[in-house]
């Protein structure tokens, strides 16, 4: 979240697209209820009629994969309309921005389109330079070629006709929503967005987010208290993880992980830190350096010195992007010969079980870590195969719950709340801590006495969690050392801002600096609320960056510092210092000196970016199984979207498999259910597995509510209960009917309660930039059991 | 009728069931065999029991409006009426007031049955096994009549189903200040429910549970207004119950007996 939960509460209105928060993110809901308590609005735009959307002031249903269309169709109309902040987009974006003359679009294809590698090379995805290195701008937005007139140009192309006959949502609602939205374009009036896996779950995922990051860009939304992008995590700890670079693009603290051909070595990797001439941008990330040599040093001590490139060579570099759906594959090739899963039950949560499950008999051995046995971990012995077929040798390592041991836990809002202990874990359960310090010792045991191909990495890592004489690893102590200290003499750090790369300093994670110093800020709980009485809570918790709870905080003020909404002001110019939040970038820049977006090296909110493969602008495209042919453009699928090898004849078509298929969540259960379909309270609640289907579908299938159907498609099919229900409508998409059928996906084969996976049905293919599965929109048929 | 109360804005609940959980985790309570769903939408159970004391039930959706669906989603318990059908009723007096709320001492309860008929909103049940590993106080046990006591016998300051609500569609407090809230929001809901009405203000004397709804009473399947049960009628039962209650010699099969065939002398 560039906001945070609380902030919520300060829309004029809030926008509800891709996720379901009255259902899956209960709490959260409470403050959208403030804000319409205060006169907020809240509009729902989902496939079906959700509690969200029942709660919301106006719904509208689109067809799942059509969110860019949609999201188009509002730009278009924004832009059209000129419902716009001017001010703000003008000296906070790159609207005015001129482009690279050699930059095209056509038919749905940017320039620099390789269809072998399904890749583009960016190179035309730039700015026209001055003489000084510094992008040419035209504040009159009249250039044809600044971003602003090529934008209305491209999204010219999403007319209300034509998003009504993509998306199915009619043409009126459409308008109702744009003008609710566009409502917000007056300064002193914000929108906020809030979304969640209905809109990355998609191949155009990150495009789906970059498409509202450019509306909340063109309403002046950023920023803003009650405003800013809201991503709402679907785990309580599932920020944290990613701050600590658990995806496998990233180090600690969004450092990119390094690969063999951008950075084999440390001179490198640093070659590739951002650069800026131009004196408006802060360009934050020139400081990547510190941060990486920071993070070495924790993780190496002594043995990173300047002579050794601070051991960067230890680091592990890809040869190939190996994001989740690739680890299943080179499982299945027998690339991945052994598994640890922590937290997670892959059968259930994955794409694709089915063939997920042949990789894992694949695997020598596997380590479960979970509270209970997970249908992940009775993979070797579920219906329908011989345990004696299975040569993988399983070990279930008991853990504890989350009450059950210390620590911190990051919440969407960057919030880092430290947790104490509340009760000792039930026999010999052990902390995830405990356990991976137990095979760390072990391992490194090893090392030490069998030697092995590289056992320096593992022989020179600090690993000092442990007080003498005790057993245990202190959670602080990891803590510690993720905020840093100096080298010398161990000063736990205040800031990032003191981060040095000669050595001198040490941070695990350069975003937690500060949330450590010689106290445990996690541990705060002030009730102060704070500057301008917006929700902010300043000394309650600590947040990265820096204890900023709104980031990209500047552009909450124009250029001479005022906020741009006085009734919810987040920061102020006095004229010589600021007040209220901590101020982006460093208290000494005054408003005009720099531009807001710090970590963009234009220093200002990309409408335009090179910062994604699949292009600039954002463009509809069909999902990977879709029923109908692309309405805007002759591209079926995202044309950068990965297709895998292994799974290219894998994929269906609508005349075998005419409806929609889509999955999504009850607050009932959580994720793959292991902790909930245990739980008595919660499986009487929601005891089956089952799909939601609408009246009319019902009625051609022969179906009633409470019968017994088969969900099926060339990937696997499903056994469930039938829910009829008017919350699901059929569509009208370019002239036909087209039905949907959803599933939740918290069901499998083991727990207390069992079912079906619905992930036996989605498809292994991803969003062209994170590879983020395409769970939310896919092909299938259905059938009423005899 | 004066003190606490709860009420229910069917307005703001989005049907999250926390208030279900937190009932069955404060009173100890089991869960119920359940199959799919046993009422419309996500109901399940399908009603009130024995061992479910609150209960949310989610009405079918209306898409008359396709911009604006209304989905009805209501959190169900005892309603605590002042002037109470089932204290009325009990032939042991098993059934009192405690600080406002209708209880029951399952200590004095025989398992009859007269509050279950008597209670036109379907609350107490008997239950019909014994469960001794639930239950706080004291264990669950056969032939004794359950329902909701407002966390009077756990002894919450503020009760469980209330205090987890996340949505404050369910919130307790001075009955006359829930009742100004309730107005005041009845005001503000009714632009987008015109025939938006509070129920309890009036009903057995006034409720305990106060809930306003998005539409008329009847709509939800609430009796509209509702007659306490005549009280010479119950007399003339609890009269003869009281003779053939001498020759029960304090057995709890033969007091239901004696309660059955007081009931059928005065039909």
């Amino acid at each position: 979240m560039t906001n945070h939960w609380i902030d919520i509460k300060n829309a004029d209105v809030v926008i509800v697209i891709g996720c379901n928060p009255a259902e899956n993110h209960p709490i959260s809901f409470k403050w959208v209820q403030k804000a319409m308590e205060n006169g907020g609005k809240m509009v729902v735009i989902d496939p079906r009629v959700t509690k969200s959307a029942s709660l919301a002031n106006l719904y509208a249903q689109i067809r799942p994969g059509t969110d860019l269309a949609f999201l188009g169709g509002i730009i278009n109309y924004l832009l059209e309309k000129d419902l716009i902040q001017k001010e703000y987009v003008v000296e906070y974006t790159n609207a005015a921005y001129i482009v690279n003359k050699d930059f095209k679009f056509n038919n749905g294809l940017f320039s620099g389109y390789d269809a072998a590698k399904r890749s583009y090379d960016t190179k035309t995805w730039t700015y026209q330079l001055n003489d000084k290195g510094v992008p040419k701008q035209d504040k009159s937005l009249k250039d044809p070629q600044c971003v602003y007139q090529l934008m209305k140009a491209h999204y010219g192309r999403y007319t209300l006709e034509k998003v009504e006959s993509v998306t199915g949502c009619p043409k009126d609602t459409i308008l109702k929503v744009a003008d609710m939205i566009g409502s917000t374009s007056k300064a002193d009036k914000v929108a906020t967005v809030m979304y969640a896996m209905g809109i990355t779950q998609h191949t155009v995922g990150t495009q789906n987010v970059r498409a509202l990051s450019i509306l909340q860009l063109l309403l002046g939304n950023m920023g803003l208290a009650g405003g800013g992008i809201n991503a709402l995590r679907g785990e309580s700890n599932v920020q944290g993880s990613t701050d600590h670079g658990l995806l496998y693009h990233i180090l600690t603290g969004y450092l990119p992980a390094p690969n063999t051909q951008k950075h084999p070595t440390f001179a490198k990797y640093n070659e590739t830190t951002p650069k800026t001439q131009d004196p408006m941008s802060i360009n934050w990330w020139k400081e990547r350096p510190k941060y990486l040599v920071s993070m070495l040093k924790a993780w190496y001590g002594d043995a990173a010195k300047k002579e050794n490139d601070f051991c960067y060579d230890y680091l592990p570099k890809s040869s190939k992007g190996t994001p989740y759906m690739v680890v299943f594959e080179d499982m299945l090739k027998g690339i991945i010969k052994g598994a640890f899963y922590m937290g997670t039950n892959p059968i259930v949560g994955g794409p694709n079980a089915n063939r997920s499950v042949k990789a894992m008999e694949k695997l020598d051995w596997l380590v479960a870590v979970d509270l209970w046995e997970t249908d992940s971990s009775i993979f070797w012995k579920r219906k329908g195969v011989n345990p004696k077929d299975i040569k993988t040798e399983v070990f279930l390592l008991p853990a504890a719950s989350s009450v059950e041991k210390e620590g911190s836990v990051s919440n969407s809002g960057r919030w880092a709340q430290w947790r104490f202990k509340a009760v000792k874990a039930p026999g010999q359960a052990k902390a995830d801590l405990d356990i991976v310090d137990m095979v760390f010792r072990e391992v490194r045991d090893l090392y030490k006495k069998e030697g092995g191909k590289f056992p320096d990495p593992i022989l020179n890592a600090t690993w000092n969690y442990t007080h003498p004489g005790e057993h245990e690893p202190d959670p602080r102590l990891v803590a510690k050392e993720i905020n840093g200290y100096t080298t010398k003499d161990k000063k736990q750090m205040e800031s990032f801002m003191d981060l040095k790369d000669d050595g001198s300093t040490a941070s695990g994670c350069w975003i937690y600096c500060g949330s450590y110093t010689d106290e445990n800020q996690m541990e705060r709980r002030g009730l102060d609320e704070g500057f301008g009485k917006i929700g902010m809570f300043p000394e309650w918790s600590w947040c990265w960056p820096l204890n900023r709870r709104i980031i990209y905080n500047r552009a909450a003020v124009n250029r001479k510092g005022e906020p741009w909404d006085p009734k919810r002001p987040v920061i102020k110019w006095t004229g010589s210092k600021w007040k209220g939040d901590i101020v982006d970038g460093g208290p000494k820049f005054g408003p005009a000196q720099k531009n807001p977006f710090i970590m963009n090296s234009e220093g200002v909110g990309k409408l335009f970016s090179n910062g994604v493969n699949d292009g600039p602008f954002t463009e509809h495209f069909e999902p990977m199984e879709s029923p109908v042919a692309n309405g805007l453009n002759t591209q079926k699928v995202n044309p950068a979207s990965l297709i895998m090898e292994g799974v290219k004849g894998n994929f269906g078509s609508s005349s075998q498999y005419p409806y929609i298929g889509t999955s999504y969540r009850v607050v009932e259960h959580w994720q793959a259910g292991a902790m909930t379909r245990n739980l008595p309270w919660l499986a009487e609640l929601v005891p089956d597995m089952f799909c939601e289907i609408s009246p009319s579908l019902a009625k051609t299938k022969g179906i009633k509510t409470g019968d017994r159907v088969t969900i099926y498609n060339g990937r696997g099919s499903v056994s469930a209960y039938a829910l009829v229900t008017e919350r699901v409508q059929p569509m009208k998409v370019q002239g036909k009917t087209v039905e949907m059928v959803g599933m939740i996906w918290h069901f499998g084969a083991g727990c207390a309660v069992s079912g079906d996976s619905c992930n036996m049905l989605t498809p292994s293919i991803g969003d062209a930039n994170t590879m983020i599965p395409e769970f939310k929109a896919f092909l299938v048929n259905i059938r009423k059991e005899a | 009728m004066s003190g606490n109360a709860f009420l229910v804005d069917t307005t703001k609940c989005s049907g999250c069931r926390a208030c279900q959980v937190a009932c069955k985790q404060w009173n100890n309570l089991p869960a119920e065999k359940t199959k799919f769903f046993a009422g419309p939408e996500y109901t399940n159970p399908a009603e009130l029991s024995a061992i479910t004391f609150n209960h949310v039930k989610f009405f079918p959706v209306d898409m008359s409006n396709k911009e604006k669906p209304v989905w009805t989603i209501m959190h169900k318990k005892c309603y605590h009426c002042s002037i109470a059908n089932c204290e009325r009723v009990c032939p042991e007096k098993a059934i009192y007031k405690l600080e406002g709320w209708t209880v029951i001492d399952q200590d004095r309860c025989i398992g009859c049955g007269a509050c279950v008929n008597a209670c036109v909103y379907h609350v107490p049940h008997v239950l019909e096994e014994d469960l001794s590993q639930y239950g706080t106080e004291q264990p669950l046990r056969k032939y004794k009549s359950y329902k909701c006591h407002a966390c009077t016998v756990n002894k919450r300051a503020v009760p469980a189903c209330a205090k987890v609500c996340p949505m404050g569609a369910l919130s307790y407090g001075p009955r006359h200040s829930l009742i100004k809230n309730a107005q005041e929001r009845l005001e503000k809901v009714k632009g987008d429910f015109p025939k938006a009405s509070i129920y309890g203000l009036d009903e057995f004397g006034g409720l305990g549970v106060i809930t306003i709804l998005k539409d008329a009473p009847e709509t939800y399947g609430l009796p509209v207004n509702p007659k306490p049960i005549d009280i010479t009628k119950i007399k003339e039962i609890h009269d003869t119950y009281a003779l053939l209650d001498l020759f029960t010699f304090r057995n709890k099969m033969l007091k239901k007996a004696a309660y059955k065939l007081s009931n059928k002398m005065n039909v």
